[in-house]
């Protein structure tokens, strides 16, 4: 199984980011800060943050918000961008070297590079700002990403860190790594919200492009030593029958987890796919109904755990 | 028996003026000022006008009272089928009140204008038209226009910088002290007064003798007036048919005759005597608001009534519902440009719930939560709801208090002791009246009883100083040297220079605000006495001086709405970022841009944007925000009234955010010429604030109240955030802002897309109610401009 390279620069070291949240209602107790960790070593065919997957910055381009002033494609060293007819700018990622001269150059917010090295010190700043929310809320610090486990020199060292500051912590993860690593990250965090698609391993590996073997183990694990909340993205034609979401539901009870989220598939990762030059999954997911997700909820319910839709 | 809400909601008569002003445009005028039906009530301008004939020549504090009393004792009354609580200020439910010897000019305007005919029939009209060959050269802005000569005259007039009005006069009676002595007990205290005056003969007898007699005048003329709704109701139980009906009608003459001459005894009594105190500051003389602590006040009342089992929990919600439909009755007029300040508002009341009593300790009682279950079985347009919050409020209390937000209502809107008891402390006012502050409508502030010079002076346009300091004083349309004349932007080497400009704008125009006030003080004093609200004031009866020739020792007074102030900071801060730290631009392309509000110059515009904007807890911005609105309240405390207490800015933005910004050229922060303002003192600008709703809190925190003055601050949540396993967090989030020390909040809370299709579909929508400012308003009667200022506040949701 392959880990995240954690790019080594001089100590401090630093992380891919690529976005800090506050106020998030629907990642955990309370009121919280997402740090969301770039790098993902699953594929999911309903990828909602496309520009997570990859462990590097990447060029985003928002053509809408182009305002027509040229200067990028007079900068960019390898000619990737042009206009079409109506002047709007565009792109030939086949050519794009992600050097981001080209972001510098725009004023429009049209062009922008997600994900940048942070260290720690940085993100505890920001987390920090939210303290008294935390406190009143019982809320903390969330890490999603992403995958936050891709980088787990990183992931260390910032869990320590929140640890230090009497953060309380989140990780959000779809479970997919070295059993060794959980063990060394388990006592650093309070709750786990744990990502679980699937349980049949074929299922999982047709969609995800990994086997769930591993993600369950670590799951019994993990909920063995702390508080786990089960998360589930119902995708529709995947894993949104009674029988699929039930039967993780009993996983989740039988192996103490504490309760069931149940997140219906939205389309906002859609745009974002041609946005960041990655090929958008070929299949058509359509939304859940609101009354599919109460009846999914039923079902969970049934089986003798708490569920909660969205979060 | 009793009746039911949705019974009592059918009763409310809707007197909110609608927006009809784009700035000073006319826009959509056809619609009419206000709804159908509503008509402007000529009564008490007759009965003024009779009485002012024939007292000319008399001292004016006499000729005041006798007005009064001339009124009183001739207008005509009425007790509606379902009333318990009687009272009326127009001759019918649906009459407008008017105040012919303040202006008359403009509602002149208003009753021959497309937007105002229906208020009147042709005779109506005729009618007026003879009123007011009276008062030529005798109404109070006749007086205005008549005194002011020079350069007061010159900047009088509506330029857009600052508008000064004699609109917004506000007062909290003593209401506590009449329900210990009854109007009986002032009487006396007035008497004793008169013969200590004819023992001791000061120097001024003869003034203080009159303004006592005048007190005795007005108050007994209130008595009588009571006892004429006791008459009234005597001779309509005798011909009542309903044994219920007749026992309603009984109890109303037993009140009536009793109160506001005697101290009340039930939780009835003093609902009565109360309302009627209240409708008389409205005949005496044109004001607004109302700002009883209502908890406070009537609490003890209520909790007695239970104990001794004469009211049940119901009967006494049924109480104050009928009191709400009561407050509902009460509608002014407004002149045309001032509905583009007051767009959707009625007469502006709110009464004050929670906080501390004199003595620190929390006073939420029973009648807290039935005020609360009054507003939410009404969701009436009035009176909002101020409460007060402190670090012992309590949880329940709270708690309730998010179920209303979450209705949608727009209030509650919620203000901060632990920032204002500080501030008041500051303005020089004992801490024990500082903890009795009360709320009248909007952010104003008072203290219940004390003789606090009432009145909103106007609004200034800060962003438009700006805008002088970036043009040396002078209007580069016209050449004219309106201004102070600042030095050449262009030499300007730091952003100290931009900024001193700007203060030195503030100070020349605020000079100009405060000199018409001080001299329309001393007009107000001489021709608009009021006596019968002196004699419920403390203090004046005492002295034996009206309230307007003293006045309470606190700089709380005289207020000054500030306009867009977080759209100067944004603008500093963006010049800081792109003229003096980033050298992207000089002062010169800033100015050229934004003289041609930004056309082909995209990509200025686009670098402003892009500058950090207050309201995301970012210092860089954040800092200069604080910088900004603690120097330019150093500039306004650097006037005095006409006391010699120092002037204040406040938070009160009504709707003139979005009328100033209309007449405003584009500004540095990349805002375009006649965009709206951000919507109040702490609100960052519309769509600005991208880091979320505790950003928003983070960024307000760090503007200090005590430097600065009361504020207000918007903020709108979707429906959502009340669900179940949500609500808990949006507590917390109200908690915290207490912890910050913020002076105020209130919510907005629905959908966009309910905003957008409610503005296209206004026949769906009649009763979906906006918060504007500090009131609450119907959507539909904004005007379009109006409720896109409010669609594009940014929704709080993640
Ligand atoms: S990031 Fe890509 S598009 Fe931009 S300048 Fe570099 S190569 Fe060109
Ligand atoms: S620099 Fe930005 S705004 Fe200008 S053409 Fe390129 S993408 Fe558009």
């Amino acid at each position: 199984m392959k880990q995240g390279q954690q790019v080594h620069q001089d100590t401090p070291a630093t992380g891919f980011i690529y976005n800090i949240q506050r106020f998030c209602i629907h990642d955990g107790p309370g009121i919280r800060t997402t740090v969301f960790f770039k790098g993902c070593p699953l594929r999911c065919a309903w990828c909602a943050n496309p520009e997570s997957r990859e462990l590097k910055p990447q060029l985003m381009i928002r053509p809408t918000r182009c305002m027509r002033c040229g200067r990028c494609v007079d900068i960019c060293p390898n000619h990737a961008l042009y206009y079409d007819q109506d002047g709007t700018v565009r792109i030939r990622w086949s050519l794009c070297d992600q050097c981001h001269a080209c972001v510098g150059a725009c004023t429009s917010g049209a062009l922008e590079v997600i994900g940048e090295a942070m260290g720690v010190p940085r993100i505890i700043h920001e987390v920090e700002k939210d303290r008294l929310f935390y406190r009143n809320s019982g809320g903390g610090v969330t890490i999603s990403g992403g995958e936050p486990l891709f980088q787990p020199d990183f992931l260390l060292e910032l869990l320590a860190a929140l640890r230090l500051q009497g953060m309380h912590t989140a990780l959000d993860t779809c479970g997919y790594c070295e059993a060794d690593l959980l063990s060394l990250v388990l006592p650093e965090v309070d709750l786990f919200l744990f990502d679980v698609k699937h349980l049949d391993a074929c299922k999982h590996r047709e969609f995800t492009g990994a086997d769930n073997r591993c993600i369950l183990e670590n799951l019994r694990y993990v909920a063995a030593g702390a508080r786990t909340w089960v998360r589930v993205p119902v995708i529709p034609g995947f894993n949104d029958s009674p029988e699929d979401i039930g039967a993780i539901a009993d996983f989740a009870r039988e192996i103490g987890a504490e309760k069931v989220s149940l997140l219906p598939y939205h389309e906002g990762g859609l745009a974002k796919h041609a946005q960041i030059g990655s090929a958008a999954c070929s299949l058509h997911i359509d939304v859940p109904e609101e009354s599919a997700m109460s009846s999914l909820c039923a079902a969970v319910e049934t089986r003798g755990i708490t569920v909660t839709l969205r979060g | 028996m009793m009746q039911s809400a949705d019974a009592m909601k059918g009763r409310l008569v809707i007197k909110a003026v609608r927006n009809v002003r784009k700035g000073l445009e006319e826009d959509e005028a056809g619609r009419g000022m206000y709804r159908p039906g509503i008509k402007l009530d000529l009564q008490r301008s007759r009965l003024i006008t009779e009485s002012y004939r024939q007292t000319e020549g008399r001292p004016m504090v006499l000729r005041r009272a006798l007005a009064l009393e001339h009124i009183l004792t001739n207008m005509d009354i009425y007790i509606q089928d379902w009333e318990k609580i009687v009272g009326n200020a127009a001759s019918s439910p649906s009459g407008l009140y008017f105040g012919i010897d303040m202006n008359w000019r403009s509602v002149m305007r208003v009753v021959n204008s497309k937007e105002g005919r229906d208020l009147l029939d042709d005779d109506g009209r005729e009618e007026l038209a003879g009123l007011a060959d009276y008062w030529k050269g005798r109404s109070m802005s006749d007086i205005h226009q008549e005194v002011f000569s020079g350069e007061i005259l010159k900047y009088w007039k509506l330029e857009g910088t600052f508008l000064w009005t004699h609109w917004a006069e506000l007062g909290i009676p003593d209401y506590e002290k009449v329900f210990r002595v009854g109007l009986k007990g002032i009487i006396e205290q007035a008497g004793d007064k008169l013969a200590e005056l004819d023992r001791e003969v000061p120097r001024d007898y003869a003034a203080k003798k009159e303004f006592l007699q005048a007190v005795v005048i007005a108050l007994k003329s209130v008595v009588a007036f009571s006892n004429r709704y006791a008459r009234k109701a005597r001779e309509m139980a005798i011909k009542a048919g309903e044994p219920a009906d007749r026992q309603r009608l009984t109890t109303i003459a037993d009140i009536c005759s009793r109160v506001p001459e005697n101290p009340p005894q039930t939780l009835h009594e003093a609902l009565q005597s109360f309302f009627i105190l209240h409708v008389l500051r409205y005949l005496e003389y044109s004001t607004v608001g109302i700002g009883v602590r209502f908890d406070k006040v009537f609490g003890p009342f209520y909790e007695r009534d239970l104990q001794q089992q004469r009211i049940t929990r119901d009967e006494a919600l049924e109480l104050l519902q009928l009191l709400w439909v009561k407050f509902h009755e009460l509608g002014l007029i407004y002149s045309p440009t001032v509905t583009s300040i007051y767009g959707g508002a009625a007469s502006l009341q709110a009464v004050t719930i929670g906080g501390v009593d004199e003595l620190g300790r929390d006073v939420t009682n029973d009648m807290t939560y039935l005020v609360l279950d009054t507003a939410g079985s009404m969701q009436s347009l009035e009176p909002s709801i101020a409460l007060r919050y402190h670090d012992r409020t309590p949880d329940s209390l709270l708690d309730k208090a998010v179920d209303l937000v979450s209705t949608g209502i727009g209030y509650p809107s919620f203000f901060n002791d632990k920032a204002l008891l500080p501030m008041l402390g500051a303005w020089g006012v004992p801490a024990s009246d500082a903890r009795d502050y009360a709320v009248t409508g909007c952010v104003y502030m008072e203290i219940p009883g004390k003789n606090i010079a009432r009145r909103v002076i106007g609004g200034i346009s800060l962003p438009k100083c700006l805008w002088w300091a970036l043009h040396q004083g002078m209007n580069p349309l016209n050449n004219e040297q309106w201004g102070a004349p600042t030095p050449d932007p262009r030499t300007f080497a730091t952003l100290n220079d931009v900024i001193d400009a700007y203060l030195e704008q503030v100070r020349y125009f605020y000079h100009r605000i405060n000199t018409i006030e001080q001299v329309s003080g001393e007009l107000y004093e001489h021709y608009l006495p009021r006596p019968y609200y002196s004699a419920l004031l403390e203090g004046c009866i005492d002295r034996a001086r009206e309230s307007r020739a003293w006045a309470y020792p606190s700089q709380v007074h005289p207020m000054c709405i500030m306009l867009g102030t977080t759209n100067v900071a944004d603008s500093i801060a963006a010049i800081k970022k792109v003229v003096f730290d980033g050298k992207k631009l000089t002062m010169e392309d800033l100015i050229d841009a934004l003289d041609r509000d930004f056309a082909g110059c995209d990509d200025v515009r686009r670098m402003l944007l892009n500058a950090p904007k207050y309201g995301n807890d970012d210092d860089y911005a954040d800092d200069i925000a604080a910088e900004i609105h603690h120097r330019t309240q150093e500039v306004v405390a650097s006037f005095t009234n006409r006391w010699g207490c120092r002037c204040r800015g406040d938070g009160s933005a009504l709707s003139a955010t979005y009328a100033a910004g209309a007449v405003c050229p584009a500004t540095p922060d990349g805002r375009k010429s006649g965009e709206s303002f951000a919507d109040a003192t702490l609100s960052p600008s519309q769509g600005r604030d991208t880091n979320g709703p505790t950003a928003v809190l983070k960024s307000a925190s760090k503007i200090d109240t005590v430097r600065t003055y009361n504020h207000l601050l918007n903020q709108k949540f979707l429906p959502s955030m009340f669900e179940q396993g949500m609500r808990d967090r949006f507590l917390a989030y109200l908690r915290t802002w207490g912890d910050l020390g913020i002076a105020h909040i209130q919510f907005n809370v629905v959908e966009r897309a309910t905003l957008v299709d409610a503005q296209q579909h206004p026949e769906k929508y009649p009763d979906l109610i906006v918060r504007v400012a500090g009131y609450s308003a119907y959507f539909v009667d904004l005007s379009r401009g109006l409720q896109n200022s409010i669609i594009s506040r940014t929704e709080q949701s993640f």
